[in-house]
């Protein structure tokens, strides 16, 4: 007997991939030799993957416990069978196709498939492996200044930042970014995920030559020979200017720590002040690129530090239950904002609108599509960046996860 | 008036308030403007926005000029110098007129400086305020629209955001907005319109060209396409009318390049959409070749919507960019490779290559410009269809046959006779020998060659009246001087390969046009 | 044992050196946690009331700074508010960390633009007067922030003390650095002679940096990648150029480079890593390279080793 399992519905394997939030899933028994003039057959389904590596929880419906393994009756018509896959919180793959979901009859392996738990991490606990990857994706992204990475620097300019910051738009459009950046690294290599720095907590791992580079005195960034961000262009210029103003063994002093900001208040206008203090300062805690406005871009490392304020709003929606647009304490102000900073709108760059209100040019088309998720679309409007894990509705999840930030 | 480019800043200052004092001096004055002039090689874009800045300073101590007024409107436009921008709006005040035409302009002025806005000083060369004294652009160009008072009505809603709307102005332009609200009125709105602009200045803008350069100089230059396939500049834009923008990927000015591409890339959608993408090509070409590598420009235009075809390239040209600049009187300066400034440049090309219309300095419309390419192909069917052509003439008939008449002319009246008695045989009566045909023939042999001449001109395939002229030469030779008859012989052969290979041509080209 | 326990194994024992590695910098770092932790804003004092602390001479400067950390969000409610931190950045009286903290306080404040488009010709204005501050760090924070605005001002100051350095502001390679934000800036000629006659080896860095976006100087990089005696750095510099200008001649010398066996390590891993991020199909085919390379993966060095499994994964796959 052999049976088809299917990842997010999809026979490819671009949609092997899980997060917390729980996939869906389905089962089919595409051989029934063997059946013994059974009807359906129970199957076993469990997670079978090294300590070290991702694993998963299962369960039947949309709804209740997940469990480690899951007992499902297929039937041999063929018909499929839906069940849900979750990364089991605290398990994140390490590397592609680290884990393996065994359907067994019996003791007998009736099929199998491979997946990865991908997943958002701490970038100063990332493995020699899985940084190399990540930094590698982002150098051919890159690929010296004439890679696609151009429409994200461009994105951010002095130009069009009054459609992503100063009004409460700032998080969403970010997170839009942050994503569709994601999902440009993964078309190179779907293992790779967005890490963020955790800049309230030292972290010298990240500021390695292996890595995102040592500052010499002057503020150039130094890699080692084998690390490909040697070869960044931005704007037609070589390398990367970035000066610490802290010892890179430690936390920048004067930021907001997590617990801090996640305290400043319970509802969005309240929590959004964090825009100035942690996220501001941690910009201005170097001198360089990332420091201005309009040149933070051309750093990598920009991309990380706001991938962590990605997770201190994720992690205050978690704990305030704010994934819900029509809950008032969820945005602020919609209606009275500027455009792109309201609710229903659709944001900048991906909506394609320039001259007006908007800039004259729209680089980088549409956000980047998914094969696991259909959310939050090509052309997303702020709404859509609210329920990331699909936490109000299934269909709203945007692929993502942190790895401290549970989805239940 | 001689202008040496290689003047310090303080000696240019200087000269320009030499130049403004003297009112005899403005158009010289005036063309300082031009970006492509000498006195802006090789300095810094930093250096030509502090000198062109200048300029504009000193017009608007004085009162600027009719001539000058497209330079002010392209600065309010697309410019994002906070200095030239601010002067520009001060010039603008001291124009003799208060054209509605102008308040489009300087409500986009503010739009596009307004997050840029700095202090400068239009009283100090270079614009540098330090501390808080000085002016700002946001702040001029208010004023501007207070000066325009009533003639701003086109204007009010925009007015009106700037003042209440959720982006709202800071509270220190307050006071600017509500006079220039109160300054237009209650007048009822009307829409802007730019063909309200003085025709001098219109006629920059956007500009049919009556007479139109050859592109000999230009035919063989060689460009390098986004795949890296090379190929003439004869071989792109011969055959075709072109719609070419002027780029490059290091412009830093998203309203100037980035936005050409894009709109380039939206020009080739209304083309497809029209059903003319094959009849019309596209071409971006790089004013840096030499940074502007093919991978370069593919990504550049690709993330632009561009969509690449054999009509529709972005080109480089990697030792051509000065030919290009003498041809097209490129509006670009450059310090070393780089560019220091460029203006807007867009060229709509007939089928010979030769410029036929432009539209320059401010932002152009897709679709103004895509009926100006229509009109072009229609230009060329009208000419086709009314059969009066230059290259009608050369027919392999006429040229053949006179050829062979030539060829075979009796030298001598008994020669003659042996020919009438021929025709005698043939029927026909005995014709005086008639020495003046010799001459007339040899005129319509080069009547013929002219023809030839005139069709590969257009058809691009010069091989052909290269034939035509060998076969003519070796003709009269063999008349002139005796014992070449087996060159005259060769002579009709070629000019009859030679007229033949020119109709082929010819009709070769009429039916890739109705394509 | 199999490929695939050789495998986790590997990369539980990674991830275990990189858990000890955190522990430790986490244990080493808990103290200046410690300390940094005292200089964290309080987050229940409004910035208002933040802002009377900074802004009073009578506070202690550390009280201040922590202070200052909390008003980024309050500096541009009204011009009193930005007033009261320019007027502490230009004041040389007051202590230096109090006056970086204002220009940081500011500077975290200018994120986000709608709010502070009323403060910017201000900020920038009041910039332009601390650029000849005494006090070097704050002169080169502030040439940072206007050298990155693509000032005028600032690129023309940086240029004179390029070409007098008894006008400079900060020290060559610095300067170099600020004109490099903007590669309109006139940067080219006077980089061009730093190469050639450099004042310091970070000079003559920058200098190249600049340069490398400069198409006409592609010889000069392959000149400096192929000189033995020229320091990693100018060689990594020249071989990121090189391959950004010139990128089919950069693969004939990195090639070169892997079969010299008298090559350095670094150059050699700086070479696979190109040719491996950014070679063309053709590299693949080229027997004789895939053969070294294979030796190179074979070999002592570490870091050679790495960078040629790598360059083997992508073109023998």
């Amino acid at each position: 007997m052999d049976v088809e399992i299917q990842i997010n519905n999809s026979p490819q394997p671009a949609a092997r991939f899980v997060n917390w939030a729980p996939s869906a899933c389905r089962i089919r028994i595409t051989n029934p030799a063997g059946s013994q003039g059974q009807a359906t057959h129970n199957i076993r389904l469990r997670s079978v993957s090294a300590a070290s590596a991702g694993a998963v929880n299962f369960r039947q419906g949309s709804t209740g416990a997940f469990a480690t393994s899951l007992t499902l009756p297929v039937p041999i018509n063929g018909n499929w069978v839906k069940f849900q896959v979750a990364g089991r919180f605290g398990r994140p793959s390490v590397n592609l196709d680290d884990v393996k979901i065994e359907a067994r009859k019996g003791n007998a392996l009736v099929g199998s498939v491979t997946c990865t738990v991908r997943i958002r991490k701490n970038a100063n606990t990332l493995t020699p492996g899985e940084r190399d990857r990540f930094i590698s994706a982002f150098a051919q992204l890159n690929n010296q200044g004439a890679g696609r990475f151009a429409d994200f620097r461009d994105m951010h300019t002095n130009v069009s930042s009054p459609q992503a910051h100063g009004a409460p738009g700032f998080l969403p459009w970010h997170r839009a970014y942050l994503l569709d950046l994601e999902r440009e690294l993964q078309a190179i290599d779907p293992s790779v995920a967005l890490h963020y720095w955790r800049f309230d907590q030292a972290s010298p791992n990240i500021f390695t030559r292996d890595f995102l580079g040592v500052s010499d005195n002057v503020g150039a960034v130094e890699f080692s020979p084998n690390n490909p961000l040697q070869f960044w262009v931005t704007d037609g210029v070589q390398g990367i200017t970035r000066r610490p103003f802290f010892n890179t063994s430690s936390a920048p002093p004067g930021l907001l720590t997590e617990a801090q900001t996640i305290a400043l208040g319970a509802n969005y206008a309240a929590f959004r002040v964090m825009e100035g203090n942690p996220h501001g300062s941690a910009h201005v805690s170097f001198g360089g690129s990332i420091s201005s406005i309009g040149t933070a871009a051309r750093d990598p490392l920009f991309f990380l530090l706001h991938c962590n304020v990605d997770r201190l709003w994720a992690k205050w929606q978690k704990q305030n239950g704010r994934f819900d647009p029509t809950t008032a304490a969820s945005f602020s102000g919609s209606g009275s904002n500027p455009i792109g900073h309201n609710l229903p709108d659709t944001m900048w760059p991906w909506n394609g609108i320039t001259g007006g209100s908007r800039p004259p040019t729209a680089p980088g088309g549409t956000l980047a599509p998914s094969a696991t998720v259909s959310a939050p679309g090509l052309q997303p409007r702020v709404r859509q960046m609210l329920d990331y894990p699909g936490t109000v509705a299934a269909a709203n999840r945007l692929g993502f996860d942190y790895d401290d930030v549970p989805f239940v | 008036m001689s202008i040496n480019p290689g003047r310090s800043e303080d000696e240019f200052r200087s000269l320009v308030e030499s130049l403004i004092d003297d009112p005899n001096q403005n158009a010289g004055l005036i063309k300082l403007l031009g970006e492509d002039h000498a006195i802006y090689d090789q300095r810094g874009t930093a250096t030509v926005n502090r000198m062109r800045g200048w300029i504009l300073v000193a017009f608007a101590r004085k009162q600027l000029p009719e001539a000058a007024l497209p330079f002010v409107l392209e600065e309010l436009d697309t410019g994002v110098d906070a200095y030239v921008v601010a002067a520009a709006a001060s010039a603008l005040r001291t124009y003799p007129e208060r054209n509605p035409a102008f308040a489009p302009f300087v409500v986009r002025a503010i739009s596009n400086i307004r997050y840029r806005d700095e202090n400068v000083s239009l009283h100090a060369y270079g614009g540098f305020a330090i501390g808080v004294a000085g002016t700002s652009p946001v702040r001029e160009l208010l004023e501007t629209l207070v000066w325009l008072g009533p003639s701003a009505r086109a204007v009010v809603a925009d007015l009106t955001t700037l003042r209440d709307g959720p982006t709202a102005l800071g509270k220190k332009y307050q006071t600017h907005l509500t006079q220039a609200l109160e300054a237009i009125g209650v007048v009822a709105s009307i829409e802007d319109d730019c063909c309200q602009l003085p025709e001098s200045v219109r006629g920059i803008f956007s500009s049919l060209r009556e007479n139109r350069t050859s592109t000999k100089q230009l035919d063989s230059t060689l460009f390098e396409d986004q795949d890296g396939t090379s190929l003439t500049f004869e071989e792109f834009f011969h055959g075709r009318p072109s719609i070419v923008a002027f780029f490059y990927t290091r412009c830093d000015n998203p309203l100037k390049c980035s936005l050409t591409i894009t709109k380039l890339a939206r020009i080739q959608e209304l083309l497809r959409t029209e059903g003319i993408a094959d009849q019309i090509n596209t071409a971006g070409i790089t004013y840096d070749p030499g940074f502007d590598l093919p991978e370069r420009i593919q990504n550049y235009g690709r993330h632009r919507g561009v969509k690449f075809a054999p009509q529709h390239r972005l080109l480089r040209a990697p030792e051509g960019v000065d030919s290009l600049r003498k041809h097209f009187k490129l509006g670009v300066n450059f310090i070393e490779s780089l560019v220091n400034r460029h203006r807007i440049e867009v060229y709509l090309l007939d089928r010979e290559g030769q410029v036929a219309a432009s539209f320059e300095r401010i932002q152009w419309n897709e679709s103004d410009v895509v009926g100006r390419a229509r009109e072009l192909l229609t230009e060329y069917e009208n000419r086709n269809a009314s059969g009066v052509t230059r290259s009608s003439i050369a027919s392999p008939v006429l040229g053949s046959t006179v050829a062979l008449a030539l060829a075979l002319f009796p030298k001598c009246p008994l020669c003659w006779a042996a020919y009438m008695s021929f025709f005698g045989i043939a029927g026909l009566g005995s014709v005086p020998y008639s020495p003046w045909l010799q001459p007339i023939l040899a005129i319509l042999l080069l009547v013929n060659l002219a023809s030839i001449w005139f069709r590969a001109r257009s058809t691009g395939r010069m091989t052909p009246f290269y034939l035509a002229s060998v076969g003519a030469v070796a003709l009269i030779a063999s008349k002139v001087f005796a014992g070449l008859d087996p060159i005259g012989t060769a002579g009709v052969i070629c000019t009859l390969a030679g007229s033949i290979w020119s109709a082929i041509a010819a009709t070769n080209r009429r039916q890739l046009a109705r394509q | 044992m199999t490929t695939r326990r050789k495998t986790a194994k590997k990369t539980k024992a990674a991830k275990k050196t990189t858990k000890k590695a955190t522990k430790k910098s986490t244990k080493k770092s808990t103290k200046s946690t410690k300390k940094a932790a005292k200089s964290r804003p309080s987050a229940r004092r409004s910035p208002r009331a933040a802002l009377a602390v900074a802004t009073s001479s009578k506070e202690s400067s550390p009280r201040r700074i922590a202070a200052l950390q909390e008003v980024p969000l309050a500096v541009c409610e009204n011009d009193e508010n930005l007033n009261s931190l320019l007027n502490i950045l230009r004041d040389r009286n007051e202590p230096i960390k109090v006056r970086l903290a204002a220009l940081q306080s500011i500077q975290a404040a200018s994120f986000s633009v709608i709010a502070f488009e009323s403060c910017r010709p201000d900020y920038l204005a009041a910039l332009r007067e601390v650029v000849d501050d005494p006090d070097p760090e704050l002169r080169q924070r502030v040439l940072g922030i206007l050298a990155r605005e693509n000032d005028s001002y600032v690129q023309q100051r940086l240029l004179d003390g390029l070409q007098n350095p008894a006008k400079a502001l900060v020290p060559p390679e610095k300067a170099l650095q600020l004109l490099s934000y903007d590669v309109h800036a006139e940067s080219y000629s006077v980089a061009r002679d730093i190469v050639d006659n450099p004042p310091n080896p970070d000079a003559k860095r920058e200098a190249l940096r600049i340069l490398a976006a400069d198409p006409n100087s592609a010889p000069v990089f392959e000149k400096l990648l192929t000189d033995k005696d020229e320091s990693r750095e100018v060689r990594q510099i020249s071989a990121a150029a090189l391959q950004a200008t010139k990128p089919r001649r950069f693969q004939e010398r990195a090639r070169q480079m892997l079969l010299d066996k008298d090559e350095y390590d670094d150059i050699q891993a700086t070479a696979l890593t190109a040719l491996t991020q950014f070679g063309d199909k053709e590299v693949g085919q080229d027997q004789e390279l895939m053969k070294q390379v294979d030796k190179l993966g074979k070999g002592k060095s570490a870091k050679v080793k790495k960078t040629a499994r790598r360059f083997l994964m992508r073109y023998k796959a």
